[in-house]
């Protein structure tokens, strides 16, 4: 199945986010990134498996997409949408 | 035991809050710290405090909530972040040490807006006559001696009108009075976790508007391959582990208090208030600070010219009443009301305390006269 990963600037983005998918009835959840997928360290990410288009305008329209889009099917890598 | 020191920190707390706090010891890790239950519980507990002090303060975004030690830290990080060596601040005359000590500290130019105690069109006066030579405002909402409730959204409104930045000091008013962010326009509000927001010590608060300095740098769970703190809120003031004990706490007092409401709460601590000048103003020898209006919360100060202050509060300690004296770290706030010299004996009132407990330390006092 495919996961989405929408990287967030920090775990409070990341909650707020999360929180916003939850209201619109978005399964996503909290989780830390893979090292590699942030330039800068550490980082925090939702992780979604449905409804990625509507999540990501959800964000967007609310300020809280700032940071890169990964996506994978199952056991494969990560790769960033652009 | 009756406690009325709840302006220093509220003992009696909604048992929720002790509760909450030991769930979060023995359940709860590093928020932000790593992906597994114990730290994503306790990344979970901090957020909904955030949320929570969000919606009670009126701030548009959770991550402008700011978790301190206590109020005099958020202070430190208000003034470190917009005051340099000779910035002129302009201050009301009751102010508490955790303000007037940082401004020394950095080298401010401070000046007072003078006026007599309760003396709320006085004190705008004077904010609006000192106006024009300030770069800022540091504002205490109410004072920790005596209660009066400084008319902050005029004084906010007169800041904006003149282009200056205000920080607030809501370390009496928050969890008491409606102190809102949005209304404010603040730079900057501080507040203690452990007074009327019923968190444990080592909590605090601070409301940033955005641009801030941080005054601690370490880890902050993210970015950690740069090596200075992140831009963003709240991660660039929150260096190192959270007190997520207490904020677990904190969670529970504000939900306490937003449930109970601030206006019954006001008004309740106020009766009490009331109830304690209807019995000791005909005292001989008593000189009680209060006014019959509006302008005062919960905090009642008072001396004697038969016994000092600690003496009184001695006394008052040995039967069992607890109650701070002294100067209660506000020399400006003593010396807009000419009791430098002597200090007050100060009674706060919570919404814990009762008509009953008020009746018994109006009668000791009595006695000791």
């Amino acid at each position: 199945m495919m996961q989405y990963l929408i990287m967030c600037r920090s775990m409070t983005y990341a909650q707020r986010s999360a929180a916003m998918l939850e209201r619109a009835g978005i399964s996503a959840r909290v989780v830390k990134a893979p090292q590699g997928l942030s330039s800068s360290g550490c980082g925090y990410g939702v992780s979604l498996y449905r409804r990625f288009d509507e999540a990501r305008n959800l964000l967007k329209k609310n300020g809280l997409l700032n940071g890169k889009i990964f996506y994978r099917d199952d056991d494969e890598e990560f790769r960033e949408i652009n | 035991m009756i406690y009325l020191d709840n302006a220093a920190t509220t003992l009696i707390k909604p048992l929720t809050v002790s509760r909450a706090v030991l769930h979060a010891m023995q359940t709860m890790a590093s928020p932000g710290r790593g992906a597994h239950e114990p730290a994503m519980k306790a990344a979970e507990t901090v957020f909904l405090c955030r949320r929570e002090a969000a919606e009670l303060f009126n701030v548009p975004e959770p991550e402008q909530i700011v978790f301190t030690m206590n109020a005099t830290h958020g202070l430190n990080i208000a003034i470190n972040s917009l005051v340099q060596p000779g910035t002129k601040v302009l201050v009301s005359g009751y102010e508490h040490n955790s303000v007037t000590r940082p401004l020394t500290e950095k080298g401010a130019e401070i000046r007072v807006a003078s006026s007599p105690l309760f003396d709320s069109r006085g004190i705008l006066a004077a904010f609006e006559k000192e106006l024009p030579w300030a770069e800022l405002v540091v504002c205490t909402h109410v004072s920790n001696v005596f209660g009066f409730i400084l008319p902050i959204y005029e004084i906010a409104e007169l800041c904006h009108k003149r282009g200056v930045p205000l920080i607030v000091d809501a370390s009496q008013a928050a969890g008491v009075l409606d102190v809102d962010y949005s209304r404010l326009g603040a730079e900057f509000i501080a507040m203690p976790g452990h007074k009327g927001l019923f968190g444990p010590q080592g909590t605090g608060i601070l409301i940033c508007a955005g641009e801030c300095k941080p005054l601690l740098s370490g880890g902050s769970g993210t970015d950690s391959i740069i090596q200075h703190m992140p831009e963003y809120l709240p991660d660039r003031l929150e260096a190192g582990t959270h007190n997520v004990c207490g904020i677990a706490g904190l969670l529970e007092g504000i939900r306490f208090l937003r449930q109970k409401g601030l206006k019954e709460i006001f008004s309740h601590e106020t009766a009490l208030l009331m109830r304690m000048f209807e019995q000791l103003d005909q005292v001989k020898g008593l000189e009680l600070f209060t006014e019959a209006c509006r302008a005062q919360s919960g905090v009642l100060s008072l001396r004697s010219d038969r016994i000092n202050c600690e003496d009184l509060a001695s006394a008052l300690s040995d039967r069992g009443v607890c109650v701070r004296t002294g100067l209660h770290c506000a020399p400006y706030a003593h010396r807009s009301a000419g009791t430098l010299d002597s200090g007050t004996v100060r009674f706060s009132f919570s919404p814990f305390n009762t008509e009953e407990e008020v009746d018994a330390c109006c009668q000791f006092i009595k006695d000791l006269l």
